[in-house]
């Protein structure tokens, strides 16, 4: 089933023609949208449901491209995030001057946590990002040591269970008053239109092929050339520099990171947008995230059951749809392609063959 | 100094113990059918709650209520592997591995959800549990750790006497060693893990019952010891038995030293540079090979 066709010259320029016209579409979407919508609350989740997309693609990056099963993704997202924060709100800097160093911040903390995971392979990479994830956590949350006083307000170094909230914003109320939540839009959609580019760039160039060829099998890409070691680190630093980046931006928007970012369900949901969308499918994580959000939006409705929603959604798609909606959408494209070659090559005897229903793409 | 010594060991001991029984059920099965199940900690929850049910609920006997958390888990067990696992074992083998973790984390959310839902998120008494202390010479001990490591001993010693001794230990111990010729060999591959997770789920509920009635019923009562049992599991190598128990023991042991002289909050931040250390000198875990797994 999951049988490689050779790829001509033609057929990889059709599938780059299809990523070009869908990500046009998108652009002209993402354009028209502010326009379409005047609730706030709509283009509240909108933004949200970005800084969604971007982290799980990312995390696509990492697992569905690399192989590599990393549960510390939200952890560099946050790290990324209080980075900033920090930045403003010891040393006063504006926040678009924090972004950058905070993203270089997680950066560097995802090496770490990429050497730390170097030698090992599958679950066991699971297991310890799950637990550096936790620490990082806990050490947060039972912070309790005073490091500065904010009026009569004792404030630990890392903002323990509360966070950090009212270091500054990206500039636009000032600018934009009213409509600053659409600036708010456009900003973090450029954020996420420019981490697809790159991460097209990325898994199209040699080294995502690396990527892949350590993913597909390790051993056989080591012995045709390919550096472990290098590879490894180098697309945990990648993914990490635009989750932190977004966890700066996240901050900003919000004007506000707590330690809830690092806990399971956020985590959880991340993996459910790839899971759903297609793992190793560039525009899984996109599908993933709007299938997501708005099964997320209708289950408020009946508000205590959404978590059970959510945990029931994602083991029911990794039974039923293994290669995600994205995959399914593939299987169907070519089912049907397959069978129109073969209603022409047949000759058609019979004149009133109709149309048999497509499958349910479930 | 003595006294608090002797405090220290025995609070090490007793989630010692605690997290071995953990640590077995994960590991069982890790080693058998290289499933991770993320939906252990939801295990250990629901066991917890059964004996509170049956018990306070229902008014029945300690021991009814003890045999309900061992049921419940099996069941939980089997409703896994009919849902889930039956379901992805029959696709491609290279991403089982991370489809079934992804799979039961699914399962382990809905679960503790679901508990939530039914029971509220207060906190709740599990009522398994003895009050007073007895003395031994100089050493004051709480009846309830006893009964713990008790209980625990119990369990490790059935559990080895199933795997070493029965029919069906045999066939799951073949399956572990080497699933293509134990299934050439006759024996009946998906009937064993349906009895893995069966087994595991059982020493999930007690398990729960134990960890409960040392704190609290809450829903989240089981990501903790599961956490715990994790990095044991990779400390002592997946799938490695008694490296898993002797993992669980020195680690407990450690974890209440470093609350005891650091502060609670080092504590699990103490066994994970452990776990660091340990996986950067060797990889597959202390006991645990890369190719060979042995229970």
């Amino acid at each position: 089933m999951t049988k490689t066709r050779p790829m001509s010259r033609s057929a990889m320029s059709r599938s780059a023609r299809t990523d070009l016209v869908i990500s046009l579409v998108l652009i002209a979407a993402a354009i028209a949208l502010p326009f379409l919508v005047d609730s706030r609350y709509i283009l509240g989740q909108i933004v949200l449901a970005l800084f969604y997309a971007t982290i799980a693609s990312q995390w696509n990056l990492l697992f569905g491209f690399s192989g590599i099963f990393s549960l510390a993704q939200m952890a560099i997202f946050a790290f990324g995030g209080y980075a900033t924060a920090m930045l403003c709100f010891y040393f006063g800097w504006n926040v678009w001057a924090a972004l950058v160093p905070g993203a270089l911040g997680a950066v560097l903390f995802s090496l770490v946590v990429g050497l730390a995971c170097l030698r090992l392979t599958g679950v066991y990479v699971a297991l310890l990002t799950l637990a550096i994830a936790q620490t990082m956590y806990l050490l947060i949350v039972t912070d309790t040591e005073c490091f500065v006083m904010v009026g009569s307000v004792c404030r630990q170094f890392t903002g323990g269970a509360v966070g950090f909230a009212r270091f500054g914003d990206l500039g636009t109320r000032a600018l934009l008053r009213a409509q600053w939540l659409v600036g708010n839009y456009a900003i973090i959609a450029v954020l996420f239109a420019l981490t697809m580019v790159f991460t097209y760039a990325i898994v199209k160039s040699p080294i995502g092929l690396a990527f892949r060829a350590l993913k597909d099998n390790p051993d056989y890409a080591v012995a045709r050339g390919v550096n472990r070691f290098q590879a490894q680190l180098l697309v945990f630093g990648i993914s990490a520099f635009f989750t932190g980046l977004a966890g700066g931006f996240y901050a900003a928007h919000f004007q506000a990171i707590g330690p809830g970012v690092l806990s399971m369900s956020q985590l959880m949901f991340i993996i459910a947008i790839v899971v759903v969308g297609g793992v190793g499918t560039f525009w899984g994580p996109l599908v993933g995230t709007v299938v997501l959000v708005l099964a997320d939006e209708l289950m408020r409705e009946s508000g205590e059951f959404r978590t059970l929603g959510l945990g029931l959604i994602i083991a029911l798609s990794v039974v039923l749809m293994p290669k995600g909606l994205v995959g399914r959408f593939g299987d169907l494209v070519h089912w049907l392609t397959r069978r129109r070659a073969k209603l022409t090559d047949a000759k058609p005897i019979d004149s009133n063959i109709v149309q048999s229903p497509a499958p349910a793409g479930k | 100094m003595v006294d608090v010594l002797m405090a220290i060991l025995v609070a090490g001991f007793t989630s010692g113990a605690l997290y071995a029984l953990a640590t077995v059920g994960l590991s069982l099965v890790w080693g058998s059918m290289g499933m991770l199940n993320m939906a252990h900690a939801a295990m250990l929850t629901l066991g917890g709650y059964v004996a509170f049910t049956v018990i306070t609920s229902l008014g029945l006997p300690i021991a009814i209520g003890f045999m309900g958390a061992i049921l419940v888990g099996a069941v939980a067990g089997a409703i896994l592997y009919f849902a889930i696992v039956r379901n992805l074992l029959k696709n491609d083998k290279s991403t089982f591995e991370a489809n079934v973790m992804i799979a039961t984390v699914g399962i382990g959310i809905a679960l503790e959800n679901a508990i939530l839902l039914t029971y509220g998120g207060q906190p709740l008494k599990q009522p398994v549990s003895i009050a007073g202390t007895f003395r031994v010479g100089p050493l004051t001990l709480p009846w309830q750790n006893l009964l713990i490591i008790a209980v625990v001993v119990v369990m490790m010693v059935v559990v080895s006497l199933a795997l070493g001794r029965t029919r069906m230990g045999r066939a799951i111990r073949a399956t572990a060693q080497n699933r293509d010729a134990a299934q050439l060999m006759g024996v009946a591959v998906n009937r064993v893990y349906l009895q893995v997770l069966m087994l595991s789920g059982a020493l999930a509920g007690i398990c729960g019952v134990m960890v409960s009635s040392m704190t609290q019923l809450s829903p989240p009562l089981g990501n903790d010891p599961m956490l715990k049992a994790f990095i044991m599991c990779v400390v002592a190598g997946l799938g490695n038995l008694p490296g898993a128990v002797a993992a669980a023991l020195g680690l407990a042991l450690l974890e209440s030293f470093v609350q005891y002289a650091l502060g609670a909050r080092w504590g699990f931040p103490s066994l994970l540079f452990v776990v660091i250390a340990v996986l950067i000198w060797r990889p597959s875990g202390l006991f645990g090979r890369a190719e060979i797994r042995r229970m």
